[in-house]
């Protein structure tokens, strides 16, 4: 196996697999918004060979949805369970990835919406915090 | 003041919160049948659940992050997967088996049957999960749990022959009756009764509900260090009593009221009234612990919010789980299957489970982008390394061992 290519960089180097794959994602108020799923890149020809020169493809967003059988027993899920998260509302990358303040609804969470609208929230005691 | 107080209670709520059905019932068997030959096996388990759980509360502390989380960014969602359905499973096995334990105490305390009580006992265990502070449900289960002193106290009041008992724990002898095969399934059911996995999801998981910070981390290793080898202490407690009455008399224990035995017998009643306080405070503190942990590693492994500090509006999914897994336990025992034998299997799949977790704590522990200062030592990694080799073996053997006994027939 060649090294590859050191090409020096401003900041900190992100292995994509290691420190985005699978990390848990918190709104910009600290509430678990989804976990990782797959990244959006540029464009970029599959299967043929690249000439030389050809700028490096960059992560443009975060894919997150309710993909977890597909990630546990392979396939790719159909591209209107993912939803896309632009890294431009990335705030920081760290033990977990914390995001911006946006108006977008992250539409992971239908199930958890579904379930607190018809169950959760008519049960007593439902919608206040224990005591 | 105020420190040296909830340091106290910390310690208190540890060692009442150490001991659940599964300690009760396997150290009252084995030392039954095998007396205190098998006590060193909890002072194993007792050094190797403060390790493990002390790893997992720094972790959660340091980095926020509870085991699930880390197992599903470690191992990748397949393994994880894998891993979660075993810890799953073999939790909700412990929540049936803790709340047919309550179900058993308070059978004995009032005759009305055990197929009665299993409803009542699933429907509160529900409602302090739904409605009960964090902190309160610890410390009121842990500490009527010290009511369980009373097996030490017990233990004073037969006046045993403590020549004997000494001899017993520190020149083990495999009695003619048993074979070593059931030596040594009954050691790994020990062990993985004082090292259940439930705990360290529960103790990781607990340290984020409590948003405990870097400062926390000398209380609540405190907390471990002295708390648990006193639960410990209790559970050789408990199997001294049945070596005392059970052993020479050649009781066989089926159920609860041969574990209660030697306390009737030292103290009567009134011994017999503390105990039971104790076992429905213990049992039921922890099927709160594991219907808890059956929420906790699903949302972590999903990435859901979860936890007690949320409003149940805002933590709909996990809150849905935790009532399901608690109707499942409930179902289970209306089968008829007798809480007992789901207590002597639940501690022995726990003993097979717990590589499953204690290997990615261990990595985690040792990386420093997570832990930066915290990140373990040479002597703590020198430590666990060891544990890890025990942990496998007993795990690689339980099963074979369960087979060549016939589950430890």
């Amino acid at each position: 196996m060649t090294d590859l290519p050191s090409i020096p960089h401003r900041g900190r180097l992100v292995d994509a697999r290691l420190h985005l794959l699978d990390r848990q994602l918190l709104d910009d108020e600290g509430d678990p918004a989804g976990i990782v799923d797959d990244l959006e890149l540029t464009d970029f020809v599959v299967d043929e060979d690249i000439p030389s020169g050809t700028e490096a493809p960059r992560v443009t967003g975060l894919l997150a949805g309710q993909v977890v059988a597909t990630r546990i027993f392979g396939g790719a899920p159909p591209r209107s369970r993912l939803q896309e998260i632009s890294w431009n509302l990335v705030a920081s990358v760290g033990t977990v990835i914390k995001l911006k303040p946006t108006d977008m609804t992250l539409d992971a969470g239908w199930v958890e919406r579904w379930l607190r609208d018809r169950i959760i929230k008519h049960i007593p005691g439902g919608q206040h915090a224990a005591e | 003041m105020g420190k040296i107080f909830s340091v106290a209670l910390g310690i208190l709520t540890a060692i009442g919160g150490f001991l659940d059905i599964g300690d009760l019932v396997t150290n009252a068997v084995v030392g039954s049948r095998f007396g205190l030959a098998l006590a060193w096996v909890v002072v194993v388990g007792v050094i190797g659940i403060c390790l493990y759980a002390n790893m997992a509360g720094k972790v959660a502390a340091v980095s926020g992050r509870a085991t699930f989380e880390i197992i599903r960014e470690r191992l990748g969602p397949r393994v994880a997967a894998a891993n979660l359905s075993a810890s799953f499973f073999i939790n909700l096995m412990t929540l049936t088996a803790e709340i047919g334990g309550v179900a058993l105490a308070l059978q004995l305390a009032t005759d009305v049957g055990r197929m009665m009580w299993i409803p009542v006992a699933a429907f509160a265990v529900w409602v302090v999960v739904w409605r009960v502070k964090f902190s309160i449900m610890e410390n009121v289960t842990g500490l009527l749990g010290l009511f369980l002193i009373v097996f030490a106290i017990s233990v004073f009041a037969l006046h045993p022959n403590w020549g004997d008992l000494v001899h017993q724990a520190t020149a083990p002898v495999i009695s003619e009756k048993e074979s070593a095969a059931t030596y040594w399934y009954f050691a790994i059911a020990l062990f993985g009764a004082a090292m259940t996995p439930y705990e360290v999801f529960f103790f990781s998981s607990g340290a984020v509900e409590e948003h405990w910070t870097k400062k926390d981390l000398g209380t609540s290793r405190l907390n471990v260090m002295v708390g648990f080898p006193l639960g410990g202490v209790l559970s050789i407690a408990i199997a001294s009593c049945a070596a005392i009455v059970l052993l020479p008399g050649q009781i066989e224990v089926t159920s609860l009221s041969q574990i209660t035995m030697p306390v009737v017998i030292a103290g009567g009643k009134l011994l017999l009234a503390f105990v039971i306080v104790g076992i429905v405070a213990a049992t039921f503190g922890a099927a709160l612990e594991t219907a808890l942990s059956a929420g906790y590693i699903l949302a972590q492994f999903l990435g859901w919010p979860w936890g007690k500090f949320r409003r149940p509006a805002e933590a709909a999914r996990f809150h849905v789980v935790m009532f399901v897994a608690i109707v499942a336990g409930a179902a289970v025992l209306y089968t008829g299957i007798d809480p007992i034998m789901v207590t002597e299997y639940s501690v022995v799949f726990s003993a097979i489970a717990l590589p499953l977790t204690y290997l990615p704590i261990l990595i985690v522990a040792n990386d420093s982008e997570y832990m930066g200062e915290e990140t373990n030592g040479r002597v703590t990694n020198m430590l666990s390394s060891v544990y890890l080799v025990i942990i496998l073996a007993a795990s690689l053997a339980a099963i074979p061992l369960m087979i060549v006994t016939g589950g430890g027939q």
